[in-house]
């Protein structure tokens, strides 16, 4: 009886190539797999810094009408401007349509957004709003909501010495704060008063100011006051060209 | 007859298992290819992030102001990764043509465009819409 032997090396063959297609396919594909996530997460990283630059131009914005309703511009500026970007934002499409709408702050400061305090101390000039961005694109959409606070604080004590013939002299520690934080000035002009009338301190009334680098001055000077308290306005610009004014009562030291 | 025919089937079976590995090293070839993206992303979020840097303290936006394209040029150049080819075009709110500020030429392979929003921080407020094209120079 012969026993036929039948060869399989073909389909063997055949076999081991498929073997080795899906060993290369899956590999492949789970390359393409853990490549995709980290493609994902830099999108989500492109998209972050987008909404990190629009919050900036809206702080830059607030930042510029502070800057103009301190200086005697009218607190409808603040709105006028915030309005603006929106319009603008609409018309930009990097990750699809921005849509941000704003509301200003009223409460017991703020009026409109806007909060002026120069005959106090501590002397503050500020805007508020709150917002909410919305972008929607073709593969996302996102929202987000934050606030902008621009403030600039301005803390003031003194006392004087009296000398003769009711010359005193005055000193000042002053405090110039950025949103709490503190913050350099630009200038500052110094007042007092005497019989109901500002007077501007200059070099005439021996007017010192020391800057502590770190937000911190002092000021001392020297007026002919008859009253019994100096009356003391600090009138100051940060580096962000924001005005703000603080008043003081001086009384012996 | 059985062993002419062996012949031909052994050629069928190693073209056929030719062919299969062939058309999955095809496949992986495919999808590799649609990876060259991530090269863009770094240019495009180092675009944004080099924009971002100049306007966090209003500097972008003041040297537009004072139309200063010397300064925004040097600035951009400072920011940006070296070999880094740049043109970035400057429209107010309305949409009118400022400036255009280039560092040379730009090469159309691995072109990524960036539109940013400014604004300054001057009391007379202004805002504008920027857009910066990038690509690594040619070596």
């Amino acid at each position: 009886m012969r026993i036929v032997k039948r060869k399989n090396s073909g389909q063997l063959l055949i076999v081991a190539a498929l073997a080795i297609a899906i060993l290369i396919s899956s590999t492949t594909a789970y390359v393409y797999e853990v490549s995709k996530g980290e493609r994902n997460s830099q999108k989500q990283c492109s998209l972050n810094n987008y909404i990190l630059a629009i919050k900036q131009t809206t702080r830059n914005t607030m930042i510029s009408s502070l800057k103009n309703i301190s200086n005697g511009g009218e607190n409808t500026v603040l709105f006028n401007n915030l309005n603006t970007i929106t319009e603008v934002l609409r018309n930009t499409y990097q990750f699809g349509t921005c849509n941000q709408n704003f509301t200003l702050l009223n409460n017991s400061n703020y009026n409109s957004g806007v909060w002026l305090s120069w005959n106090s101390n501590p002397g503050v000039s500020s805007t508020y709003a709150n917002f909410t961005l919305k972008i929607y694109g073709v593969n996302l959409n996102a929202e987000v909501n934050y606030q902008v606070n621009v403030t600039t604080n301005l803390l003031a004590e003194g006392f004087y010495t009296p000398l003769e013939n009711q010359e005193k002299f005055v000193n000042i520690t002053c405090e110039l704060y950025n949103e709490g934080e503190h913050a350099l000035a630009k200038n500052i002009t110094v007042y007092y008063e005497n019989l109901g009338s500002w007077i501007l301190v200059n070099n005439s009334n021996n007017l010192s100011i020391i800057n502590y680098d770190n937000g911190t001055y002092s000021i001392s000077f020297q007026a002919n006051v008859s009253s019994s308290t100096v009356p003391v306005s600090l009138h100051v610009y940060d580096l962000r060209e924001i005005f703000v004014q603080a008043n003081i009562t001086c009384n012996a030291s | 007859m059985k062993g002419e025919n062996e012949g031909q089937i052994r050629i069928i079976e190693a073209f056929l298992a030719s062919l299969i590995i062939f058309s999955s090293l095809i496949v992986s070839a495919n999808l590799t290819v649609t990876q060259n993206q991530p090269e863009n992303n770094y240019l495009e979020s180092n675009g944004l992030q080099a924009l971002i840097k100049l306007d966090s303290d209003g500097t972008l936006g003041r040297y537009i102001d004072e139309r200063n394209w010397t300064a925004i040029r040097d600035s951009l150049n400072l920011v940006l990764p070296a070999g880094t080819s740049f043109n970035l075009t400057i429209y107010n709110e309305k949409g009118q043509l400022i400036g255009v500020v280039s560092n040379g030429g730009l090469n159309s392979e691995n072109l990524v465009s960036i539109e940013y929003f400014c604004a300054s921080q001057s009391s007379i407020f202004h805002c504008y819409i920027l857009h910066l094209k990038l690509t690594v120079a040619a070596s």
